[in-house]
């Protein structure tokens, strides 16, 4: 029978979270050199997305009907999203490797959610110059669309939401390696290399297959597309409440495909 | 009523089934075969509340695997396992508070940060009270010498020193079950020492201990029972006396006589003791059954009749019965 004493809380949860990813950055103050490279590299690679996107509308004045700023800020958030897995729950990526090498034993002994206890495991330095960045083309972009100070909340909401479906989605992906043993997430490394090459641009820009796949499957598209398309009227207002749904669905199924991995895990050294 | 029992606890996995090198590993890419291994066979084990049992068995036997399914980390194929009436894999959560393991091969420790940090993030997870913590910090301290490298990143420690850490970090909750797989491998003789007094002095406060060691000195100084495995199975389960007392039946006198020892001689002349050479040509072994014979009665007569110049007495050890018992020269 379960111990209601001992159940898990959401303040014991988020506890065990908001330590342990301090502690990992109290970690990274012992590299220091190391910091500045990685945190560089994540600003470098957005540079060069942020100048393509000026060398490109230098040519041309829309994409379907989007503007520079417009794509700016698709651009951004992603960036954002992106950036904040690596600084929120970039130890899911060693999910394989842990599994791997039975590195997973310590931590199913422990009264603490096994997942939280992975994603905090490590935090990738290129996520603060990424993150960062991504700020800069969000509000960069925004001032650009004419976009006031009353489109605040919505745009709050949309980067929050953002960052929870990433995390989500990469954690769900990542667990696919619970099954298929490899050190390398695979799956999660596609989806971030189709997120940067498809969902950068706008969404009408492809066939509905891809519109019902990264809507309603895998739902890329409520990260960056749909917010910004929001906010920027390319979709109507009410597509808003869809990104706070696929929020707690991405994490439901994050947490559940996890839950099932852990079910199938079988550690080393038998 | 136990605080461990598991029943017809069994651990089958999945290995590949290809052939060596290239050519099999290839094969194997397009046409996966697999076959089933059996780690865990059967096992029926129970332990009460504040027992120290030494778990042993060759490589292989399945230690790891046991102690893998008696805390959670692995599912039962078969069977059943109970600590203080929950299962641990199910109901993982609760009984993680009661439990404490140390993976020898292993560490616990955040690579990167101090061992305190390591130390106060469990205490945190576990939810212990800072007078709690602070008292038992105190304790590891006087007992492990933590406070040397407490504030020591946990890459930098020696092999002694994480192992110390370690045993810390795996009872900074105070747990009632506590497993140690091979907790003194690799260690040197004075830390093995130390974390033996340590181990003897959590038993002697209440702690139940499941041990596995290929060191038997750990098993003779910290445990009372002794459980050994081999081929996933149980093949002797009771306490080390008796089992010393059960199959240590003979005892050897080791002879240094003036000259050199005729052993057919002797032989002919004391035949109730096994007699064989020794090391040297003056050097004589002889075996009698030491539930026939006073050690003073043998010794009396071959030191009358023969005025060795030198002698010795020897037993077999522990580490030779668990041998043979391996070898499955003694039964259960």
């Amino acid at each position: 029978m379960a111990d209601p004493t001992r159940a898990l809380t959401a303040r014991h949860v988020g506890g065990v979270y908001g330590r342990s990813l301090l502690a990992q950055i109290r970690a990274i103050t012992e590299y220091p050199a190391d910091f500045w490279v990685m945190a560089s590299a994540g600003v470098m690679w957005n540079v060069l997305q942020f100048a393509f996107l000026t060398v490109l509308f230098a040519a041309v004045p829309d994409v379907a009907g989007w503007r520079y700023h417009e794509m700016l800020m698709l651009s951004g958030l992603l960036t954002v999203a992106a950036g904040s897995t690596a600084l929120l729950c970039d130890g899911i990526w060693s999910t394989g490797t842990y599994v791997l090498k039975g590195e997973i034993d310590y931590r199913i002994t422990r009264p603490a959610p096994v997942v939280v206890q992975v994603a905090t495991s490590h935090i990738g330095m290129q996520g603060f110059g990424e993150t960062a960045f991504g700020l800069v083309m969000v509000v960069y972009g925004w001032i650009g669309a004419g976009l006031g100070l009353a489109a605040v909340p919505a745009g709050l909401l949309g980067v929050a939401c953002a960052v929870v479906i990433e995390c989500a989605l990469i954690t769900m992906l990542c667990a696919v390696t619970f099954w298929i043993k490899g050190n390398n997430s695979i799956f999660a490394f596609v989806m971030l290399d189709l997120q940067h090459n498809a969902m950068t641009l706008p969404l009408a820009l492809f066939p509905a297959a891809v519109k019902i796949v990264t809507m309603f499957v895998l739902p890329v598209a409520f990260v960056n597309f749909v917010p910004v398309a929001v906010l920027t009227g390319h979709l109507g207002p009410w597509w808003l409440i869809g990104t706070p749904l696929a929020a707690v669905a991405s994490v439901l199924a994050a947490l559940g495909v996890y839950r099932l991995g852990l079910r199938s895990y079988d550690s080393s050294g038998h | 009523m136990p605080i461990l029992e598991a029943r017809s606890l069994t651990k089958t996995f999945r290995r590949p089934d290809k052939a060596s090198g290239f050519k099999g590993a290839v094969k194997h890419l397009v046409q996966r075969k697999y076959k089933n291994y059996t780690a865990v066979d059967g096992i029926d084990l129970s332990i009460e509340p504040g027992e120290s049992v030494a778990y042993v068995g060759p490589n292989g036997a399945g230690k790891s695997t046991t102690v893998k399914l008696l805390t959670g980390i692995l599912r039962p194929s078969e069977g059943t396992v109970r600590v203080m009436g929950r299962d641990p894999h199910t109901e993982r959560i609760a009984n993680a508070h009661d439990i404490g393991v140390l993976f020898g091969q292993r560490t616990q420790l955040w690579w990167d940060l101090p061992v305190e940090e390591s130390l106060k993030l469990l205490k945190h997870m576990y939810g212990v009270s800072d007078a709690d913590y602070q008292a038992r910090i105190a304790k590891f301290d006087e007992l492990l010498d933590l406070g040397e490298f407490m504030p020591a990143l946990a890459r930098t420690l020696s092999l002694g020193q994480r192992m110390r850490a370690d045993l810390a970090c795996a009872l900074i909750h105070a747990p009632k079950m506590v497993y140690l797989d091979e907790p003194t491998i690799g260690l040197d003789i004075s830390v093995k020492d130390r974390l033996r007094a340590f181990l003897r002095e959590l038993v002697d406060d209440g702690t139940t201990l499941l041990l596995t060691s290929h060191d038997l000195a750990d098993i003779e100084e910290v445990c009372e029972r002794i459980v050994v495995i081999d081929k996933g199975a149980i093949a002797y389960d009771g306490p080390i006396q008796q089992l010393k007392a059960h199959y240590i039946t003979t005892k050897a006198v080791h002879l240094i006589l003036e000259g050199p020892a005729d052993v057919p001689a002797l032989a002919g002349k004391f035949p109730d003791y096994e007699w064989a050479a020794g090391e040297s040509p003056s050097e004589v072994v002889v075996t009698y059954e030491s539930n026939r014979f006073t050690t003073a009665e043998v010794l009396g007569g071959l030191t009358s009749q023969l005025a060795p110049r030198d002698l010795s007495l020897s037993e077999p050890s522990i580490e030779d019965v668990i041998r043979r018992l391996y070898a499955g020269e003694l039964t259960k």
